[in-house]
């Protein structure tokens, strides 16, 4: 078997896995089909934990957990046959032209994505990639014994081997079931993994120009420069994650699953559909790495206050319970693998802090040593400010959610891997000049999706000058207040 | 509010597309003749100490990876930490695992051959070289990004 027919294969099995719970909660839109791959990553994750956790084999777990997923939603369906599938979301945009714009928009960003993986015809494994990620697969694939073994034995120096499972989990699969135990192919598996979540991030974008279309005079324009900015998004995502986005480390993964999740739980419309990407995105980010963990749990605090809102703070129940019950079973989840890897004391499980004299000089290092790859807050932070306080109106309209939840979950993305270099007891210099273009892929990425998002607004402000805009606005208004808590809770950006 | 539109659309579109034209530039450097020709060798020399680790460990055995030297340890997790059988504690290992690095020649990988040290039946330490894979030339192979 071919390392491509493998690759296939494995993705294929994820994609299965994590088909019928993202068709169930997401629904059928073309940004379910790179979630399902990326669902069913995070079965394999949750699998690995299990097995580390109870005993018996990855294999065996992952289709428990699959199965009773299906189950789950089978049974779910029959009880209430109400929910059904998710059909699109109400009110206007469901033409002809919008129909036409979202196969468009998802044909030209799967082939930028496919494009954009062109870095696979070299046959590079990254550092970390061979010495810890592709390495860890093997790991999953041996009896739970050894598998003890090998994460707490203090004779292997390995202390990374305690990041979270995802990546390795989702290669060991592939691993298995196509019987090829190669670096190659989990490169491969990996950069396909990728560009699920490059793909998902993108389509967010190209869902903001549907929604802005769906309101505006000359809907075309919209739609098509969503399409174009998700386009080019896609491209700058490469530039930024390469070489790393083909050579098998995890930095990609959890940085385009944490900008995809701030696309869907932040920036779109809040809807049950987008929330429910937000969760598959966020357990991505969460369950791929120490720094996508302390992300995630930011962007599940972030994404439930969203939901809530005023409305639930003042006591609405159905705004209150349902977004806090979600946001306890994410963390639940998430919390799984860091505080099993206490309980068994793995192999660097435990944290080491510098001294405080330390810290100025850290902080002062850390600052000068991200600075290089985040110039791009030079272009972004006055066009945020133009678009806040010009086009908020607009902003609306489109139903857009409000820029500052994006800027906060920019801001706390940065200051935790910030916070953990400077906490850390690692010599400093080295640590950035090693790290410091991988570990700002998140907050650099994001940012970009700010001004993609900002521009297609921007451009519905240009067509929303008809004569029918009045009316529209306060239809807009109307529907964002009730949509949307930043609206009400009144920060930058907000009318009221 | 349609000069500030037109402001934002244009700069945005812009920025991202010199940003998607550097994007591209980028990944173009993976296909460079310098980087294929790294990573190729790279791929080769992790080949080569797999074959000769499976060439001294028989299924079943337990494992230690020797030595003192941290780089050959991380060298050994890199190219068959995935597959052997750590033992625990270390000293129960059935085969010791170790690099010799020395001058390129038939037999090595860049000059680096795996050495398996066991204990026979009689107490005997017997130290075996791994075989069935060279790689020409001198280590250790070119860095790949960290």
């Amino acid at each position: 078997m071919s390392t491509v027919v493998a690759t296939v294969a494995g993705i294929c099995a994820l994609g299965a896995a994590g088909l019928l719970p993202v068709l169930a909660t997401v629904g059928l839109r073309w940004y379910s089909v790179p979630l399902a791959p990326l669902a069913g990553a995070v079965a394999a994750s949750l699998a690995a934990t299990a097995s580390l956790t109870f005993g018996g084999s990855l294999l065996d777990w992952l289709l428990g957990i699959a199965a009773a997923a299906a189950a789950g939603v089978c049974a779910l369906l029959v009880v209430r046959p109400e929910l059904g599938l998710r059909g699109g979301p109400p009110g206007p945009g469901r033409g002809a032209l919008d129909r036409v714009a979202g196969i468009v928009g998802f044909l030209l960003v799967v082939m930028a994505c496919a494009w954009s993986l062109r870095g696979l015809r070299t046959p590079t494994v990254g550092f970390d990639a061979r010495s810890l990620w592709l390495m860890r697969p093997g790991w999953f694939l041996h009896g739970h014994t050894q598998l003890l073994v090998d994460m707490r034995t203090r004779d292997l120096v390995l202390t990374q081997s305690s990041y979270p499972p995802l990546l390795s989990a989702s290669v060991a699969v592939a691993w298995k079931i196509t019987g090829i135990h190669t670096a190659r192919l989990g490169v491969t598996m990996v950069a396909l993994l990728d560009a699920c979540a490059l793909a998902a991030a993108a389509l967010a974008v190209v869902q903001v120009g549907r929604a802005a279309a769906a309101r505006a005079s000359r809907a075309w324009l919209p739609l098509a420069v969503g399409i174009a900015a998700a386009v080019l998004l896609v491209l700058v995502a490469a530039g930024v994650t390469e070489p790393f986005l083909t050579n098998g480390y995890a930095d990609p993964l959890w940085s385009l699953a944490a900008v995809g999740a701030v696309a869907y739980g932040l920036q779109m419309r809040s809807d049950p559909s987008s929330r429910a990407a937000a969760v598959v995105l966020v357990l991505v980010a969460g369950m791929t790495k120490n720094e996508g963990f302390v992300t995630a749990v930011a962007l599940v605090a972030l994404v439930a206050a969203r939901s809530i809102g005023m409305a639930g703070l003042r006591g609405a129940r159905d705004r209150l319970v349902a977004p806090l019950v979600v946001a306890v079973c994410e963390l639940a989840a998430l919390a799984w693998w860091p505080v099993l890897m206490k309980a068994i004391h793995a192999r660097g499980a435990t944290s080491t802090f510098s001294a405080s004299q330390d810290l100025a000089h850290r902080t002062d290092a850390v600052v000068h040593g991200f600075s290089p790859y985040l110039h791009v807050l030079v272009l972004a932070v006055p066009l945020a400010l133009l678009g806040g306080l010009v086009l908020r109106d607009v902003r609306r309209r489109a139903e857009v959610g409000n820029d500052l939840w994006a800027w906060l979950a920019l801001v706390t993305g940065l200051v935790a891997v910030a916070s953990a270099l400077v906490t850390g007891s690692g010599a400093i210099g080295p640590w950035l000049l090693s790290t410091a273009h991988r570990i700002t892929e998140y907050p650099t990425l994001e940012t970009w999706w700010i001004v993609g998002v900002w521009t297609v607004v921007a451009v519905a402000g240009l067509t929303g000058s008809g004569a029918d805009d009045r009316s529209l606005r306060h239809a807009g208004e109307a529907a964002v207040v009730e949509e949307d808590g930043v609206g009400a809770v009144g920060l930058v950006g907000s009318s009221r | 509010m349609t000069v500030v539109s037109t402001l934002v659309a244009v700069v945005g579109l812009v920025a991202l597309g010199g940003q998607a034209v550097r994007g591209t530039r980028t990944v173009d450097v993976q296909l460079a003749h310098r980087t294929v020709h790294d990573a190729s060798v790279d791929d080769a020399f992790y080949a080569c100490i797999d074959t000769q680790a499976h060439s001294l460990v028989r299924p079943g055995q337990t494992v230690t990876l020797g030595g003192t030297n941290l780089a050959d340890v991380v060298t050994m997790i890199k190219g068959f930490g995935s597959w052997v059988t750590v033992a625990d504690p270390a000293s129960s290992a059935d085969v010791v695992l170790t690099l010799h690095d020395g001058s390129a020649g038939p037999g090595t990988c860049l000059g680096t051959t795996v050495v398996a040290t066991t204990h026979g039946p009689d107490g005997r330490t017997v130290v075996r070289v791994g075989t069935g894979a060279q790689v020409p030339g001198q280590g250790p192979p070119p860095a790949p990004p960290l």
